[in-house]
């Protein structure tokens, strides 16, 4: 047993093997899960000549409105109560009409589903088809109420159907494009994407359309013509590269950027499918030369501990990086992964690593107290408790530069190494206040027995 | 208004200014029928948020409390989401986590059990639950629930350690209203839930801040101290949202301070309440005016000179206790700041947004700057709002062109509005006026909930004759850096 937690949750814990997921969170914990509503967000905000209305209360389009650290504009239906019980379809019917007069240069319009919008069971679909016919312009549905599925990652795949049905492929059938890619599940992430995009020109390759980066719907239209899919995120690229193969014949590749290895890899696998190894030739020395730029920083990382807590599939090349930094992975988690992101994730860490699928707050504040990592690396949620907690946290996805690609591995190198070796953490260390620490720490302990005593069972 | 040179070393007035270049060609014509929000039916980028995260806020605000969400993860996710960037702390909220059985077959198997699970994982001293639409719309009946949740923790834990962790339920159908009247209905949902025996009066004031930040209520407590007067503020986010980092100790983390449930008991003991900020805090008020006959003095938010000196003179009023010297020489100092910075600040024309309690404020205190409000937003509709600008306006004596007053409605039209406008020197309001600000080449000082672009805002005051100091700096600090040529900025 790793820690203790509640009964239901022992399957989601798994030392060696892989462990229960997409099941539905246990009601009553301080969830680190999203909904429906924020994987179709996630996904699809990119698309910055659409305009994104937000079919439900004004809230959810306000919250909607900061995704990945980037400020969108958005459209909201503002359901009030008069609509909830007489129905909001017209309502939708003039706010998408209204939208497109006022922004008249947009090329589609997507029509996000919420929970009120979906509870009150209006025929959003018909709404669209209508509307579609009467602007001339794309108006898609998206069928994503928060309580649907059981994670935001259901989310990504709403939003990918989506894309498939109404976005990819409407153009004209045309050839394929020579040296082109499209690249899924890459978030743009300050400046990820620039930097793969640096690379794949090295290699004579061109972006036609970087789905859930930096995608138009012009671009959305030409994407089936590239000669290949790079899926960088499985979770959000894996199913659409599979239809996308179904339907126009594309092959795909799952790679990763995030690493040295897994990106010279990655270049490697790429070139190796156009055929030029020639063009990959630099690849080795470039690896090379980064892991020289960022040995300055790796005396302060060697042999620490690290633990992981983001989405499943990024976890394996994550690691990976973290390894080449130097750097033990103690712990790895997901809120919501799937079967074979921890499948995959565990072949890359090896047996012996736990994994552990939507750990909740309580959970993985025991697993920093046992097992005391020198830097967690998470999202914002998290972030605070550990520091509170006395630990260091490397925000992933990132907030400050890319981390993916040659360059964003030194970025990666120099960040873990200014947060582990910030001198906050001996200052908050102080004597003054360890006496103290001790006692809380005394009663802590105390507590759990306690609880273990009165009730019969963990009062974890 | 006539005045075309001001009082610094000659440039004309309107020359001071850069030239502003439109950011981005969204500058484009506009269906003009289309422009006020009333007109239409679709909102662009909204200035409010929904119910639920006030009463979380407000939840949050209560020493060991957890927020308990009966509706679907994202409601959870967004608003820690939020608060934990604007605040940089932890936020400990609980879903129910809805799926799609709970939308069929109703959320009890939700509430009960995660009340449940709640408990026994973190045994906090008080559960606030908090409704959204989605349990709203379904017809949860969350009283009745409650009450199985109490049963059935009960025979898990007895009933004696059962009974000791109060339950409060704080209705926000998100739809029906923003955040502000979430944390309004939320001031009025724990007096009604607990404090419910008038006895022996206390000497207390009771305080409801409403929707500030902790900055502004440690200056509060600071302006309380100094009249010498004891106070429950109720949800005091001060130490629970703004936490010191120590050692590691133990889990769960819980953060220390906030407001206790044995003063929230006491609270219909007191002498009366302050409700600084008529939207947010006004019904808990009230309730206990009604209920207690505790006098309930609701707003104007302690902004500026005449908001700070209208909240003393009211303390001092209701305790008999006299305005110290101490606070009256904060007063002559953010007096003597308005001075120092006169020539900055007259007759700039400035655009407010944000929640209506913030607007009042700052619109009250720009005015005692000289300053000449073009447009005043507030996100949320209310009824006086366009009242309270008008009485604020005719009390400072303000001739020039009236303002937009824009009571509830989107930031397309206030952009659009601000758009057509000659001349406009700043901007105050909170984060989501970042591309307004940068499209209209002007300053954005920002003010109210949300800030999470930059650090520090949540600890810095405006209320208060200090906070008021920093809030002058801010606003002249930041034309300076804008309006002026760098050779002409040591004429301060």
């Amino acid at each position: 047993m790793l820690i203790e937690t509640m009964p239901e949750r022992t399957g989601h814990l798994e030392p060696a093997n892989l462990p229960a997921c997409e099941r539905q969170t246990l009601p009553g914990v301080i969830s680190q899960r999203a909904c429906l509503l924020y994987g179709a967000r996630w996904m699809l905000a990119a698309i910055r000549d659409a305009v994104h209305l937000i079919h439900g209360p004004v809230g959810c389009a306000y919250y909607s409105q900061t995704v990945r650290q980037k400020n969108y504009k958005v459209f909201s239906t503002g359901l009030g109560e008069k609509e909830i019980i007489f129905g909001g379809g017209q309502k939708l019917e003039e706010a998408i009409r209204e939208a497109v007069s006022l922004y008249p240069r947009s090329s589609a319009v997507l029509v996000y589903t919420t929970c009120a919008a979906g509870l009150i069971g209006e025929d959003v679909e018909a709404i669209c088809k209508q509307a579609a016919a009467a602007l001339g312009l794309p108006v898609v549905p998206v069928n994503c109420p928060g309580f649907g599925g059981v994670s935001q990652g259901n989310g990504h795949d709403v939003a990918a159907a989506a894309l498939l049905e109404h976005f990819i492929g409407r153009g004209s059938a045309g050839t394929p494009l020579e040296n082109s890619v499209n690249i899924l599940g890459e978030f743009d992430v300050q400046g990820d994407l620039k930097e793969i995009e640096q690379l794949l020109q090295r290699l004579g390759l061109n972006i036609i359309c970087a789905v859930s980066g930096r995608a138009t719907v012009k671009n959305l239209a030409r994407a089936h013509r590239a000669r290949l899919n790079i899926v960088h995120c499985g979770r959000t690229g894996r199913w659409l590269a599979r239809r996308m193969e179904e339907r126009f014949g594309i092959p795909w590749q799952k790679v990763s950027f995030f690493g040295l290895d897994a990106t010279a890899a990655a270049l490697q696998a790429i070139a190796a499918f156009f055929n030029r190894p020639e063009a990959a030739a630099w690849v080795e020395k470039e690896a090379e030369a980064t892991r020289q730029r960022a040995l300055p920083y790796l005396g302060r990382l060697a042999g620490k501990r690290v633990a992981l807590f983001f989405g499943a599939s990024r976890m394996g090349s994550m690691a990976g990086a973290f390894r080449e930094l130097g750097m033990e992975v103690v712990l790895c988690g997901s809120q919501f992964g799937c079967q074979e992101d921890y499948t995959e994730s565990r072949r890359c860490l090896g047996r012996g690593t736990p994994l552990i699928d939507d750990a909740h707050q309580r959970e993985l504040e025991e697993f920093w107290h046992r097992y005391r990592p020198d830097l967690l690396v998470g999202g914002t949620r998290e972030r605070f408790v550990a520091h509170k907690m006395g630990i260091p946290f490397l925000v992933f996805p990132q907030e400050t530069s890319p981390y993916a690609g040659f360059n964003g591995f030194v970025h990666l190198a120099r960040e873990a190494a200014a947060l582990v070796g910030a001198p906050v953490w001996r200052l908050s260390n102080n004597e003054l206040l360890r006496e103290e620490g001790e006692e809380k720490m005394a009663e802590y302990v105390r507590y759990v027995e306690r609880g273990k005593k009165e009730n019969g069972r963990s009062s974890l | 208004m006539q005045l075309k040179e001001i009082p610094i070393a000659g440039i004309p007035y309107d020359q001071i200014k850069i030239a502003k270049v439109p950011a981005t060609p969204e500058y484009c014509e506009r269906p003009a029928e289309l422009i006020p929000s009333t007109s239409r039916s679709v909102v662009i980028n909204p200035n409010r948020t929904c119910m639920p995260l006030g009463a979380m806020w407000a939840v949050l605000g209560v020493k060991k409390a957890v927020p308990f969400v009966q509706g679907a993860q994202g409601c959870t996710t967004y608003v820690r989401y939020t608060f934990s960037r604007i605040f940089k702390e932890p936020a400990v909220i609980a879903t129910a986590s809805f799926h799609e059985d709970a939308a069929v077959f109703g959320g009890r198997r939700n509430l009960v059990e995660g009340i449940r699970n709640l408990v026994v994982r973190y045994w906090p001293e008080l559960i606030g639950v908090v409704t959204t639409c989605s349990s709203e719309i379904i017809g949860d009946d969350m009283v009745s629930f409650i009450k199985m949740a109490r049963a059935n923790l009960r025979k898990e834990i007895g009933a004696k350690k059962a009974d000791q962790i109060p339950i409060v339920l704080v209705n926000t159908p998100s739809f029906a209203g923003s955040h502000v009247e979430g944390y309004d209905r939320a001031s009025r949902a724990f007096v009604e839930t607990l404090a419910t025996t008038r006895g022996e009066p206390n000497g207390k004031v009771n305080i409801i801040p409403g929707l500030l930040y902790p900055g502004d209520i440690r200056e509060i407590k600071h302006l309380l101290r100094h009249m010498g007067i004891e106070a429950i503020v109720l949800f005091d986010i001060s130490d629970t949202l703004d936490a010191p980092l120590e050692p590691p100790t133990s889990v769960p983390y819980w953060a220390p301070g906030g407001t206790e449930v044995e003063e929230i008991k006491d609270m219909a003991n007191s002498l009366a309440t302050f409700a600084l900020q008529p939207h947010a805090g006004q019904a808990g008020a009230r309730y206990l005016e009604r209920k207690y006959g505790v006098r309930a003095v609701v707003g104007p938010p302690p902004v500026g000179v005449q908001g700070t000196d209208a909240f003393l003179k009211a303390l001092r009023e209701i305790t008999g206790k006299p305005i110290p010297r101490s606070l009256l020489e904060e007063r002559g100092r953010l007096v003597d700041s308005l001075a120092d910075t006169l020539h900055h600040t007259m007759m700039k024309k400035v655009a407010v947004m944000g929640d209506p309690d913030i607007v009042l404020g700052v619109t009250r205190f720009v005015l005692e700057m000289g300053m000449e409000p073009v447009a005043l937003a507030g996100g949320t509709a209310s009824k006086t709002f366009v009242h309270d600008v008008e009485a604020i306006l005719a009390e400072a004596g303000y001739e020039g062109e009236p303002p937009l007053i824009i009571n509830g409605g989107d930031l397309f039209e206030f952009e659009e509005y601000l758009k057509k406008q000659s001349r406009l020197d700043l901007i105050i309001g909170n984060s989501r006026a970042v591309d307004i600000s940068r499209e209209l080449q002007v300053p954005l000082v920002r003010v109210g909930f949300p800030i999470y672009d930059r650090f520090g805002y949540q600890k810095r005051p405006i209320v208060g004759y200090r906070g008021g100091e920093m809030l002058l700096a801010e606003i002249v600090n930041s034309m300076l850096d804008y309006q002026y040529p760098d050779d002409r900025t040591q004429q301060l």
